[in-house]
């Protein structure tokens, strides 16, 4: 498992969590590339069919990056995207898949600085729990 | 409403193991507004179905529809076109939904996904709870308009027992008790004089104890 | 009630075209008013197109620019007239008669395309980069040039009719001819910029004569990716990179050298310091930096970190002193520099591979020359007379002013001051013939009727191609932005790529993607192969993309058919030394973006009519201008201050530095606000909550002594909140009589000129409070005030002592001449350091200050009878903290409100409909909040001058067939939208949809989708991004 170099789709709302990432460019504050970043208005638009079609593409990690509580610029979306990534954990734990694969992180528009670190984590966080096992198991089937 | 809750995921897994194609439905009526097994609830569980057995090196066929009502057999015809594609039905509806799958596609088996749970109301939310157990002789016109069949853990038809500790049943704090509920609601009404009358045993016969029930309304047939 | 007249504005002419006179003419334009922008160059861009990167972002330059630059070429509003100057004006405010002089350039900008072929045969008659031109021919000054198209020197052409020949489009006019053209104009704004010090006269730099020594913009051009080495940086003399770098400060300012100016130019403190950064950036520890410097004067927002940062992040030295000369070694090149500093006796050598002179700014002859056409006075320096309270108008009225010729300064406060002159030039009443098309779209309240008219204001857009029924064709183009793309990664290899991905019809690079000639390049490929969806592989969607959108409407397509892959900002920015991965990144950026593309829709934006009032929330200096100059236009203004009194922090101000007295002009300001029948003041009001989108907000404010709540519904908000006066607890202040602040001294002296009369020793500690630890940035006003009252002093009491102890004396600009004065009248200056602060200790009713004295090395006690403490600012941290909730804005760590962008858009707030001004956003004088909050009612104006609001296009939508009336969506919205119709099924007011998708993705029916986030664009990009898997 040396090579492994994991997947993680962050799905970041346009106000808060994508112009930190936007920031950390204009930092220059490198973050791992492993991490995908799609763009939503709100992490409340993150549906828990996202989060699950990600993880069954592929991927190795999801996150949710919104707003810092209290500061949803759509007032509550962040807190909806939090129970959906609780609804998310739970299921997967029924699949036999580690929650923890799924996170939810939040962040202001300025902090790329914070962007880059949670980056780093869950990247790291993934490295360690290794392949997402419904793919792993995948690739050895084709294998054999 | 009838609401329902998705089954545990390894009961659900353990019952479509044998197969490959799964013809995953669901319906858009009581178990979608009670958010166990609408599109949204369809897609998930076939995401979860799909990685749960790429685990253990297999993908399944799985064909997602939702029908609008599972329990009517023009909309359950729908499937018609698909079914033989499927080797197996796994259902999201109620109960009724699934029988009616079951009766209509004879040589197909067909696997509930959810438990059905009862006929309830949506306090806020996402909390559903038990209003109505179907006993065929609506009573709610003498208690004040809640139902002690339904709500009270030992059916009592005279007013509490001597569980009811102030104002919650016996069996849980969570649980109000409901001739407490009747009273109180009574007094506001200015009818608490009819909480004296004692009411005769109930004829179940009218609820399942008469056995399998069934509607025939003449003026429609 | 609005105001129903509506003043009729004439043209405005903007005379130079640099950053902030482009900035004034775009204000105009979106404001609704005409502009003639005229500019004596070929292109318009003036001195920051030739940067490299700039502070602090030490992002490039052009990118950032470039869009500006090509939207004012866009613009219907504004004429660009280059290559031409003022010859001639009459008349007077409102109907000024100007003549202006257009030289030939041989060549029609109509019909030149740029493609270079004329200059490819006649690179003759070609010209240009400052001082390090290696070509020379048609001049094309930056590769985003505005005007995009050639001109040729004709004098230098042999061959002229071979020359008109090469041309396919027939561009090229050997027969041109100088034009004389008289234009009506309401008001002028002087933008003409500065010229830079030539230091070739100074033989002790050897400039000129020695290869290795440049001034700093010729440092900028060599590292420039469009600069003359190609971003090489290389010694010219062997053409070896090199190791060791310095800076010489103050050339050509602060009066250290023959035919020096003697103000401070203030922008070079900082372009050093970036330089050097951007180096160390570069190369690492291959190269040393060293900058010599007398005070380092990096007074503006954060700069004080940058400096900071340059120090302990990047380890560049910075040396005190100033340096006698720089000697070359004949046997290398090098650079020899001698200096000598303070603590030490000996004279110190130090070699080098290079040396950049940081060259100040001045104004040239044809600046002079122009002024004087236009009758304007001058000050000593040859810039244009201002005064605090006008600080942007000249002394002819009709006739304003920004950037580099008010006062030497940096790009945002240019930018501020651009804004704020088309504020104060759209003020003039046009007073000319009728001209009925000049008619300025000023506040109406006819609601509009129809809420839903389909967005499509734009004239200058071609009909939208239907594109429904066809199969997507996929057009990607990828933009290499100069070195932020391209150094990083292979765009061609990219771009091959590119063409291998499925749906992908074709793909090229484009360059700068943002620039005239490729938006062009673009159009004429979606049309050439009837594309109908667009990937750009670019910058990020959030800075442009409007300017991509604008490109496809151009080409005939629904702006909603373009996708913006963020390779830059989240790709070869982040990854900028794994070029590999960079490039495997932006592959799958690409890739995602195609594959949601495909799916994407035409779609039409919503549109509601503009409410035109507007809040100001702070009644001081900055608030009360803003709300005047709105007002004045006819604007309703809801003016919230939280004291019972407006006024601010100015009406404890006496004097300026400059001894013009605060106090009467603030109480007239105060007078003219609680007046002024458009301004309804509310004193005290707290805001209390907050919601709405910019054209509809609705705030609700406390006010008055019963503190009532009223809701006030509003299309801007303009936060001029201020900052506080710092009181630290040092040095015995609160607790000695002694012991006063700057603003107390400055009150006294007015106030009480008795008790300064007789003080023998007064001692003025600067940096209190001031870039602390825990205040780590520079007040920027406590230089100026020590100097001020030090002066006030010494008028009053010839025999007082007065010393002012310093850690770098920031008198910017033309405050250096009083720096100067002071130290002429005997105040004393004496530096101190962090690692030996002064220390006072009480003594009666005196106290004794102790303090090193740095050349002889020894403490020494002074007996004072005031002991003055520069304290400065500190942000109202409490209040932004309150507002910045309450309105979602961001906010620097030190509690000032962050603009959207600090070097080109440093008045508007990241929400937009939000603007600052005053000490809320940064420390600054009173002149310069004036001019910010004149910014605001500027900004405002382009806002408040559209009568519609666009509400874009993501609302969401029910599929009425799918819903099942289960009321989550009902339920689950932060703004209570949907509702169940009659029908039976939910349904959402898109003028009342905030676009956040909440209800879409709690639908359990997925009846619900969020245009442009549909599921399946959400689930496309996932496709896009795992197809290498599956």
């Amino acid at each position: 498992m040396k090579d492994f170099e994991p997947v993680i789709v962050a799905f970041c709302c346009h106000y808060c969590a994508y112009t930190a990432a936007d920031m950390a460019g204009s930092k220059r504050i490198a973050y791992p590339a492993n991490v995908k970043i799609i763009r939503v208005p709100c992490s409340g638009k993150v549906d828990t069919i996202h989060i699950m079609k990600a993880l069954e593409n592929g991927a190795d990690g999801v996150y949710v990056a919104g707003c810092l509580e209290g500061d949803c610029h759509f007032k509550n979306g962040n807190l909806r995207a939090l129970q959906r990534v609780k609804q998310v954990q739970a299921l997967l734990e029924e699949i036999c898949i580690e929650p923890e694969r799924v996170e939810m992180v939040t962040m202001s528009a300025g902090m790329g600085e914070r962007f880059a670190k949670a980056a780093f984590e869950i990247t790291e966080k993934i490295r360690k729990l290794g392949p997402n096992p419904s793919k792993a198991a995948m690739e050895k089937a084709k294998a054999a | 409403m009838i609401t329902a809750e998705r089954k545990p995921m390894e009961e659900i897994i353990a019952s479509v193991r044998p197969y490959n194609r799964i013809l995953l439905v669901g319906c858009n009526e009581c178990v979608t507004v009670c958010a166990a097994g609408g599109r949204k609830e369809v897609g998930i569980l076939s995401s979860a179905l799909q990685m749960a057995f790429m685990q253990e090196g297999k993908t399944l066929d799985i064909k997602e529809l939702t029908l609008e009502r599972q329990c009517d057999p023009e909309y359950v015809e729908e499937l018609v076109t698909v079914i033989d594609q499927a080797d197996a039905v796994l259902s999201m509806a109620c109960g009724c939904g699934v029988q009616e799958v079951a009766r209509r596609y004879k040589d197909k088996p067909v696997y509930p996904a959810l438990n059905t749970k009862f006929m309830g109301a949506s306090e806020r939310q996402g909390v559903w709870a038990e209003r109505c157990q179907g006993c065929g002789d609506c009573i709610l016109g003498l208690t004040g308009g809640i139902c002690p069949v339904a709500r009270c853990s030992k059916r009592l038809l005279n007013g509490p027992c001597g569980g009811s500790t102030a104002g919650k049943c016996e069996i849980s704090q969570d649980v109000d008790c409901v001739w407490q509920l009747i009273w109180d609601r009574m007094k506001a009404l200015g009818i608490e004089n009819r909480y004296e009358e004692v009411m005769m045993a109930k004829d179940w016969r009218s609820s399942r104890d008469g056995g399998p029930r069934k509607i025939i309304r003449e003026d429609l047939v | 009630m609005q105001n129903q007249n509506s003043i009729q504005t004439g043209k405005v002419l903007v005379v130079g075209g640099g950053v902030g006179g482009i900035r004034a003419a775009l204000d105009i334009a979106e404001s609704g008013g005409d502009a003639v922008l005229a500019d004596n160059a070929y292109s318009i861009g003036g001195l920051m197109t030739q940067l490299d990167r700039t502070f602090p972002t030490n992002n490039c330059d052009l990118c950032t620019l470039s869009p500006h630059l090509s939207e004012s070429g866009r613009e219907l509003h504004i004429e660009l007239k280059t290559m031409t100057e003022v010859t001639g004006i009459q008349g007077a405010a409102g109907a000024f008669e100007v003549t202006l002089k257009t030289r030939p350039r041989y060549i029609d900008v109509q019909k030149c395309t740029a493609c270079g072929e004329c200059f490819e045969r006649f690179p003759e008659c070609v010209r240009f980069t400052p001082g390090l031109d290696h070509r020379a021919p048609t001049c094309m000054r930056y590769p985003q040039a505005t005007p995009w198209a050639y001109s040729v020197d004709m004098e230098k052409c042999n061959d002229p009719e071979a020359l008109e020949k090469v041309c396919k489009m027939g561009a090229i006019l050997p027969e041109d001819r100088a034009e004389e053209t008289l234009i009506e104009v309401s008001a002028v704004i002087l933008a003409p910029g500065a010229s830079i010090f030539d230091p070739a006269h100074l033989d002790h730099f050897g400039k000129g004569t020695y290869p290795n020594v440049f001034t700093s913009l010729e440092y900028e051009r060599i590292l420039s990716a469009s600069g003359p080495t190609g971003g090489i940086l290389e010694r010219p003399s062997d053409g070896k990179q090199p190791e060791r770098i310095a800076w010489i400060q103050c050339v050509g300012s602060r009066g250290i050298q023959k035919g020096a100016a003697s103000y401070c130019s203030s922008a070079c403190c900082m372009f050093a310091t970036k330089e050097a950064i951007v180096t160390r950036e570069r190369f690492k520890d291959d190269i040393e930096t060293v900058i010599f410097y007398m005070d380092m004067r990096t007074s503006g927002k954060d700069y004080e970190l940058y400096y900071q940062r340059a120090k302990n992040e990047f380890g560049v030295r910075f040396v005190r002193c100033r340096p006698h000369s720089v000697v070359q070694n004949p046997e290398n090149m090098n650079l020899e520099i001698s200096y000598t500093q303070d603590e030490k006796s000996e004279n110190i050598t130090e070699e080098f591979d290079m040396a950049v002179l940081s060259t100040g700014f001045m104004i040239s002859e044809e600046t002079r020359k122009m002024a004087e056409v236009m009758g304007i006075e001058l000050n000593p320096h040859g810039f244009a007379e201002t005064a605090s309270f006008t600080p942007i108008e000249t002394s002819k009225p009709g006739i304003f002013v920004c950037g580099m010729f008010e006062s030497p300064k940096d790009i945002p406060e240019t930018m501020v001051q651009g804004s704020a002159a088309a504020c104060k030039a759209l003020s003039i009443p046009y007073r000319g013939k009728p001209a009925p098309d000049h008619k300025l779209r000023a506040p109406a309240d006819d609601a509009a009727e129809n809420q839903w008219d389909d967005y499509d204001e734009y004239e200058e857009f071609p009909p939208e191609r239907d594109v429904t029924g066809e199969t997507p064709k996929v057009g990607v183009f990828v933009c290499d932005c100069g070195y932020n793309i391209g150094g990083v990664i292979n765009v061609p290899e990219i771009v091959d790529y590119c063409k291998t991905v499925a749906g992908v019809e074709t793909a090229v690079a484009v360059g700068h993607g943002c620039s005239g000639e490729s938006q062009k390049m673009m159009e004429s490929l979606i049309k050439e192969h009837q594309l109908n969806r667009v990937v750009i592989g670019g910058c990020s969607p959030r800075t442009h993309e409007t300017k991509f959108q604008d490109m496809v409407r151009r080409a005939g397509l629904n702006k909603y058919l373009v996708e913006i892959a963020n390779i830059r900002d989240q790709d070869t920015w982040v990854h900028g030394d794994q070029p590999e991965i960079a490039a495997n990144k932006a592959k799958e950026l690409i890739r995602m973006a195609v594959s949601r593309v495909w799916l994407s829709i035409p779609l039409a934006d919503h549109t509601l009519p503009m409410n035109k009032d507007i809040l100001v929330v702070g009644g001081g200096v900055s608030g009360m201008t803003s709300a005047l100059a709105l007002a004045d236009r006819g604007f309703k203004v809801f003016l919230a201050e939280r004291s019972p009194r407006l006024g601010g922090m100015a009406a404890n101000i006496r004097k300026t530095l400059e001894g013009e007295d605060v106090r009467s002009k603030v109480e007239e300001m105060i007078e003219r606000t609680m007046n002024h029948e458009k301004i309804q003041v509310m004193a005290p009001a707290i805001i209390v909550d907050h919601a709405g989108m910019p054209g509809m907000f609705t705030t609700g404010v406390q006010s008055g002594p019963q503190m009532f709540y009223s809701s006030i519904k509003h299309g801007v908000t303009i936060l001029a909140t201020g900052a506080l006066p710092n009181r630290p607890s040092e040095y015995f202040l609160n607790e000695h009589d002694a012991v006063i602040t700057q603003l107390e001294l400055d009150e006294r002296i007015e106030d009480n000129p008795e008790s300064v009369k007789n003080a023998e020793n007064v001692v003025m500690i600067q940096c209190v409070g001031s870039r602390t630890t825990d205040n780590p940035n520079c007040s920027r006003v406590c230089c100026q005030a020590a100097v001020k009252n030090a002066l006030r002093i010494i008028k009053i009491n010839p025999d007082a002592r007065v010393i002012v102890l310093y850690r770098d004396m920031r008198t910017y600009g033309f405050q250096e001449d009083y720096y100067k004065k002071a130290r002429e009248k005997g105040v004393v200056f004496v530096r101190y350091g962090l690692e030996d602060t002064p220390v006072a200790e009480a003594d009666g009713d005196k106290v004794n200050v102790i303090f090193k004295e740095p050349i002889l090395g020894v403490k020494v006690s002074v007996n004072a009878d005031i002991l003055c403490l520069s304290t400065g600012f500190i942000s109202d941290d409490e209040s932004t903290e309150d507002l910045g909730f309450i309105f979602h804005l961001q906010r620097t760590d030190d509690g000032y409100f962050l603009e959207d962008h600090v070097k080109l858009r440093p008045v508007d707030l990241p929400v937009p409909g939000f603007f600052v001004a005053g000490t809320a956003h940064a420390p600054k004088n009173i002149r310069e909040s004036i001019v910010q909050a004149q910014a605001a009612a500027g900004r405002a104006q382009t806002l408040l001058s559209q009568d519609t609001i666009n509400l874009g296009a993501s609302v969401a939508k029910v599929d009425g067939k799918k819903c099942a009336a289960c009321l989550i969506c009902v339920r689950a919205c932060p703004y209570s939208v949907p509702y169940i119709n009659a029908d039976g099924y939910s349904e959402i007011d898109p003028a009342r949809c905030h676009g956040c998708g909440i209800c879409a993705s709690e639908c359990p029916a997925k009846a619900i989708q969020l245009m442009q986030f549909q599921d399946d664009q959400i689930l496309a990009r996932l496709d896009g991004l795992f197809e290498r898997m599956n």
